[in-house]
């Protein structure tokens, strides 16, 4: 008899190794049984097993496992197991299980070769720009329909979904290129004061500001906000069956649903843009009053000097573009949503992800475009 | 599996003088009632009369405001969060309206996830406890799908199957039939009669499916969001025909007379 087990072991006139069970067969005793076990047959020298349970009080569910994986790795080694002794309540109990679960034990499913994996990734990728580009296509044709019947165009939601992308995110944008302009300012300072051309830390901020940074810190945080927004909700729809309600009743989902979003963002980003604009140059005047010397009059007259109209309208077009393709996508990953509450969460992500991607891929074409046309 | 409970209390669960409620809004006061071992009681009542806030008061999810819920003799009420895991948690299993199961889990996962948590199985017997407990509900064979893969009957029975990965020694069921067709209602019913009988499970099983009433019930107590608590107890077949006529016609399906 071994110390501390659970069980006594012996061997039966006929060498058979005898196994008794002092403890119920359950949950708390289960795992030390099968360690006790395990040990036990390794030492083994393959003569039979026989279990006596006559001692057995309970066997609950952790109990039916261990003999079942027992009989299992007897099986496995070629070693004999027999189970004597039962009490009728547990008999009835294990008869039940092994009517139930005669189950064959499935093997894991093959991995796929990395070439095949990298394919089908590779193909998922396609197949999903495809369908962006025909969800926007589609887009464009509902909202060239929908200007021939503007009286049911959804000015309710539109204004909705403005407060939401635009307004509610003034406070966070002001803050956001106020830092920017304080930190662009700080940066070109140490460089400019070199030459004593404090001056231009005016020029330098501003352009970057209006060309380029304030649109796209506009679009990043609508991207982030909106964006995500805008997935999560039409994701929640469709979960809930409401898509397919509104297509029952005969309402065209991307009429009813992305349009006031897209419109809204449109005005949106524009309007942002321009208090992103103020935001940054506020910052960069803080700077420059505090350590550059610099008046705010001399500031702005030579922001005046510097920037032209073309430079802040352009930045405008940029910030257009970006609001269209972030409410698209942001739309298309919703739409993208299938059963499950998870699924909400990961087209959440991808609709930032995606929108991040889009702004400066559209970001690196237009700044192009515009250095070709000379603007 | 041979004792039904290893308490010695005299009923599984009690209720003493209990008001739940949301704040100041009282939805149920001055409840009052006990569980016998292994019966299996159905708690009724119409759409929105608080049932599922009787099971969330039952399994712990909403405290009280007045009284005490006792399990097994001890009150639940007034345990602390490692008293809970270790009365509560391990004597009972809940089986939700919709299954709940965790989305990001295969069923096999999902079954699995108590059982890790709260007991040190070895891996191969982990998984043959799996096995079993979806043979259990007769989803052998689908360990791998993930919930969002499965009809609502199959989802239910995952949820079943998770809920008894434990082996409780009480189950609360929130509406088990709730949305599925007539046949496979009855399979449910026969299913949780059958771990009733086998395992001596005591089940609290929340529902206004009459068949399922007169199908599962030892004992039945129906509640009203008016009279905002217990307006009927016993067995069903003798409520049936009780003189009040809320009960009446609740298991008449008549319109009621108040309201029509």
């Amino acid at each position: 008899m071994e110390r501390g087990l659970p069980f006594e072991t012996g061997r039966s006139s006929e060498g058979e190794l005898l196994v008794s069970f002092k403890v119920p067969l359950t949950f708390e005793n289960a795992a030390e049984i099968w360690e006790g076990l395990n040990t036990l047959i390794a030492r083994n020298d393959n003569s039979p097993l026989v279990l006596d349970l006559s001692g057995v009080t309970k066997v609950d569910s952790a109990g039916v496992a261990l003999l079942r994986s027992l009989r299992r790795l007897c099986r496995r080694k070629g070693i004999g197991l027999r189970i004597e002794s039962v009490q009728p309540t547990i008999q009835h109990f294990l008869d039940h299980f092994d009517r139930n679960a005669e189950v064959q034990v499935q093997p894991p499913p093959l991995r796929e070769p990395l070439v095949a994996r990298l394919d089908a990734y590779l193909v998922g990728q396609a197949k999903e720009l495809k369908g962006f580009a025909r969800f926007c296509s589609s887009v464009f044709v509902v909202a060239v329909r929908s200007v021939r019947r503007l009286r049911r165009f959804r000015w309710r939601e539109t204004f909705y979904y403005l407060q939401l992308a635009g307004s509610d995110a003034m406070t966070i944008l002001f803050l956001i290129t106020f830092l920017l302009g304080v930190v662009m300012a700080f940066q070109a300072a140490i460089q400019l004061k070199q030459f004593g051309a404090n001056i231009y830390v005016a020029d330098l901020v501003s352009l970057a500001l209006a060309r380029e940074l304030a649109p796209v810190f506009t679009a990043m945080l609508l991207a982030g906000r909106s964006g995500s927004f805008f997935a999560a909700e039409i994701g929640t729809m469709k979960v809930g069956e409401e898509l397919d309600a509104l297509a029952v009743m005969g309402f065209d989902p991307i009429e009813f649903i992305t349009l006031p979003k897209v419109l809204a963002l449109m005005i949106a980003a524009p309007l942002l843009t321009m208090w992103a604009n103020f935001a940054g140059i506020l910052g960069a005047i803080a700077v420059s009053g505090l350590s550059l010397d610099l008046t705010p009059y001399a500031f702005m007259h030579e922001v005046f000097t510097a920037i032209t109209f073309g430079d802040i309208a352009g930045g405008l077009l940029k910030a257009e573009v970006f609001a269209i393709l972030i409410a698209l996508v942001g739309c298309f990953r919703g739409f993208e949503t299938s059963m499950g509450a998870d699924s909400v969460g990961r087209q959440t992500t991808a609709a930032v992800v995606s929108g991040l991607f889009l702004i400066i891929f559209a970001d690196a074409i237009l700044t192009v475009l515009y250095y070709l046309l000379g603007w | 599996m041979t004792s039904p409970t290893s308490s010695e209390a005299q009923y599984a669960l009690c209720a003493e003088n209990v008001s739940l409620g949301y704040g100041d809004r009282i939805i149920l006061e001055n409840i009052n009632f006990c569980v016998e071992h292994g019966q299996i009681v159905t708690i009724l009542g119409g759409s929105g009369c608080g049932k599922t806030t009787f099971m969330k008061g039952l399994v712990g999810l909403l405290k009280p405001t007045q009284g005490r819920f006792e399990l097994y003799g001890k009150d639940i009420s007034a345990l602390s969060a490692e008293g809970w895991l270790d009365w509560v948690s391990k004597r009972v299993g809940v089986l939700f309206q919709s299954g709940a199961l965790i989305g990001s889990l295969t069923l096999a996962e999902n079954v699995a996830l108590p059982i890790r948590e709260f007991s040190n199985t070895p891996k191969e017997m982990l998984d043959e406890i799996v096995r079993l407990k979806l043979a259990m509900v007769r989803l052998e064979g689908y360990g791998s799908y993930y919930p969002a893969e499965l009809s609502g009957g199959m989802k239910k029975r995952a949820g079943l199957a998770r809920a008894l990965a434990l082996d409780p020694n009480i189950l609360f069921c929130d509406e088990p039939t709730g949305g599925l067709d007539p046949v496979i209602s009855a399979e449910i019913d026969d299913l949780l009669l059958e771990l009733n009988y086998l395992l001596g499970i005591t089940m609290i099983v929340i529902t206004h499916d009459l068949p399922t009433i007169m199908a599962i019930s030892d004992w039945s107590i129906m509640i009203d969001g008016d009279a905002r608590g217990i307006i009927a107890s016993g067995a069903p077949r003798d409520i049936a025909n009780s003189s009040d006529p809320r009960v009446y016609d609740f298991f008449h399906r008549q319109v009621s007379r108040g309201k029509a």
